[in-house]
């Protein structure tokens, strides 16, 4: 392209863009909402990118063609959350203070969204969508994830009764949430009469698990809980796998997605069981029509959905029906609107109580490279963390 | 007894296959003093070469011509479009090897994306050995290395081409003088070095996550085999593989991974410190 034809090419788009800016506009009655994503592009986490950057964009566009949120069509300002803690929150404030977003969805790490929150200080909404360890109650701050109370509990249960398992053996990565997960698991193992043989924590540059896998076929562990991540998680199943322990070892984590199954293989997955509010293979009809949609605007070849990815949908939901409740893009208004909001997503029906989302979880068990839903736990609670 | 055979069978294993990965890095450096920053980007090649292989549902013995195949192309192309104008520039070369790490890394994630791949195992079994259960295939890889070793060692000081290396590497104006071609050489040996890290890509890849950041995890170990080990000889590979596999091993089975993972790092420090050119230093 000559150097003329590009200026005259890139003034006309500016005039096109103001000009359906200026439309849309008075057709919505204001100016397009921002809202910051924050997604990993990068690190470690890069790996769930694409897809939930799918996912939110799907979600805005059913928002959109519902009216969007407030009268306002919604317009998403994807940034990478896959940085350290600081960086990702030096992003989070241009998008807030220079780009002009007024609300953040959140798809990342607990460290991710400590920092995010002592940036935002409960002056902007903020959803944080994935599964987390619980525990929070942060002003402004409105959680559609998991809790360990309502996968991690009811899980372990489920499976000690079922299997009549004794002796369980915790491994994981060395950082708050495996921490804090394992530490509700252990109350749930004591209260069932169990015993912990083992409890280990790995940095996350440990990709080889021999000593541990010695030490759980020593301990002679019937379940193994998981809260490795990623990469990790598949280092350590697939020796597992190799070492002839999937015959009789259970293994159980809230994290192994579908991704991570994918990299585990099919011959080395036997007795892996995972607790989601979401997987790809739910048969509710509105689970069905979500990766129906998905599929139909996205290709069959898009990134696989999983619990990660999906919880992006349902962050956005989330602030659009608290939103609407509240009149208003305003934390002090939407403080107020956000408990006992309810909702039906591709989840299922949610209600919004003390800022977590009370819903329906599923066990799932996985059968070759795919998981197999074996029990769902209906409207399961969150727990409460707003106490003072 | 049981742990102590299961600690020796893991030691063994450990020790074999980072010797296996750090083979070509220290051929490289050792030889040509070009530190290859994209060594772990040729093991990952190797594995998803037995992807590619396993997607076409042929034998998983094709991965490992295949992956030579591959690994020698990239490697010619690296050599003769980069490293051959950075010999004897070390902090160059190791600049330029990083931004061709980044590139292979990169270029994989576009072709494949960055979800994991699973290969499957050719004996995915197990085996009574001195009283416990065993993969076969950590078996079955621990005595292809051994051999490979053997193998690999007669060669480089019996052979002609051994001994023009070798011939090279103490003095490349008098060896070329003589009427070795140097550049030839050295090209071949980059070549064989970088296909060496392929091949190991190949047979580790049922056993280990496969995605295309892997690269960076193998060339970290590597580096601290070579601390200790030291440059240019194969007896300094061997023993820093075992120093480093052995006291991960010993310590993460009597403590925790933890401990065992500092253990390699203080090892490392201990070492840069105190005897910084390794245990067999040829300097």
């Amino acid at each position: 392209m000559k150097r003329r034809d590009f200026i005259k090419s890139s003034l006309t788009a500016v005039a096109a863009t103001v000009t359906v800016q200026t439309i849309v506009g008075r057709a919505w009655g204001g100016s397009a909402l921002k809202v910051g994503v924050m997604i990993p592009l990068s690190g470690p986490a890069g790996l769930f990118g694409p897809a939930s950057k799918n996912v939110s964009q799907m979600a805005a566009d059913d928002i959109n063609a519902a009216g969007g949120i407030l009268g306002r069509q919604v317009e998403l300002v994807f940034a990478d959350a896959g940085l350290p803690p600081a960086e990702a929150a030096q992003t989070a404030l241009r998008l807030w203070r220079g780009d002009g977003c007024e609300a953040f969805i959140g798809m990342h790490d607990s460290a991710v969204r400590g920092a995010l929150i002592n940036v935002f200080k409960g002056q902007v909404p903020y959803i944080y969508c994935p599964n987390y360890e619980g525990g929070e109650c942060a002003r402004g701050v409105y959680y559609v994830g998991e809790t360990p109370a309502q996968s991690v509990v009811p899980s372990i249960k489920w499976l000690t009764e079922e299997n009549k398992l004794k002796k369980f053996y915790l491994i994981g990565n060395d950082y708050n949430w495996p921490r804090d997960t394992n530490a509700i698991a252990k109350n749930t193992i004591a209260e069932l009469g169990g015993e912990v043989v083992g409890e280990e924590y790995m940095p996350f540059t440990v990709d080889n698990f021999d000593s541990s896998l010695a030490k759980i076929k020593e301990t002679g562990a019937d379940l193994v809980i998981i809260t490795l991540v990623g990469g990790a998680s598949v280092s350590f199943n697939r020796a597992f796998a190799s070492f002839g322990l999937s015959d009789r070892v259970l293994r159980f984590g809230t994290l192994i997605d579908e991704n991570t199954l994918a990299g585990i293989g099919a011959e080395n997955s036997k007795n892996i069981y995972s607790a989601a509010g979401y997987f790809a293979n739910v048969q509710t009809d509105d689970a069905k029509a979500f990766a129906q949609q998905y599929v139909a605007k996205f290709g069959s070849d898009a990134p696989v959905l999983n619990a990660l990815s999906q919880s992006c949908y349902d962050g956005l939901i989330a602030l659009d029906v608290i939103a609407e409740k509240a009149g208003e893009m305003s934390v002090a208004s939407m403080e107020n609107a956000a408990e006992g909001m309810e909702y039906d997503g591709p989840r299922g029906h949610a209600t919004m109580k003390n800022k977590h989302l009370a819903m329906d979880i599923y066990l799932a068990n996985a059968v070759g490279a795919e998981f197999k839903i074996v029990k769902s736990f209906r409207n399961m609670e969150p727990g409460n963390f707003c106490k003072a | 007894m049981e742990v102590l055979a299961t600690f020796t069978l893991n030691f063994v294993y450990s020790s074999a296959t980072l010797a296996l990965i750090v083979l070509g890095l220290a051929l490289v450096f050792g030889l040509l003093g070009v530190m290859n920053m994209a060594h772990g980007e040729f093991v990952m090649l190797g594995a998803y070469s037995a992807y590619v292989v396993q997607s076409f549902s042929a034998n998983f013995l094709w991965a490992v011509p295949i992956s030579i195949i591959v690994c020698a192309l990239v490697g010619w192309l690296m050599e003769w479009a980069i490293i051959r104008h950075l010999y004897r520039r070390p902090f160059d070369t190791l600049l330029a090897t990083w931004g061709v790490a980044i590139l292979i890394r990169k270029g994989i994630e576009a072709i494949f994306t960055r979800d994991y791949k699973s290969i499957n195992q050719i004996m995915p079994e197990t085996v009574e050995i001195l009283g416990i259960t065993y993969p076969s295939y950590r078996l079955l890889l621990i005595a292809i290395i051994i051999s490979l070793f053997v193998v690999l060692f007669t060669w480089y000081q019996k052979s002609k081409t051994g001994l023009r290396i070798r011939a090279m590497v103490r003095n490349p104006e008098l060896a070329s003088a003589i009427g070795i071609d140097t550049a030839r050489l050295s090209s071949a040996t980059f070549i064989i070095g970088v296909s060496s890290a392929g091949l190991a890509g190949v047979l580790l890849s049922p056993l280990v996550r496969v995605e295309p950041y892997i690269g960076l995890d193998y060339l970290l170990s590597s580096f601290f085999i070579l601390i200790v080990g030291g440059l240019g000889s194969l007896e300094g590979l061997l023993i820093g593989s075992a120093v480093i596999g052995g006291s991960d091993a010993l310590i993460s089975t009597i403590f925790d991974k933890t401990a065992g993972y500092m253990s390699v790092l203080l090892i490392s420090i201990l070492f840069l410190w105190l005897r910084p050119d390794g245990i067999f230093s040829r300097r």
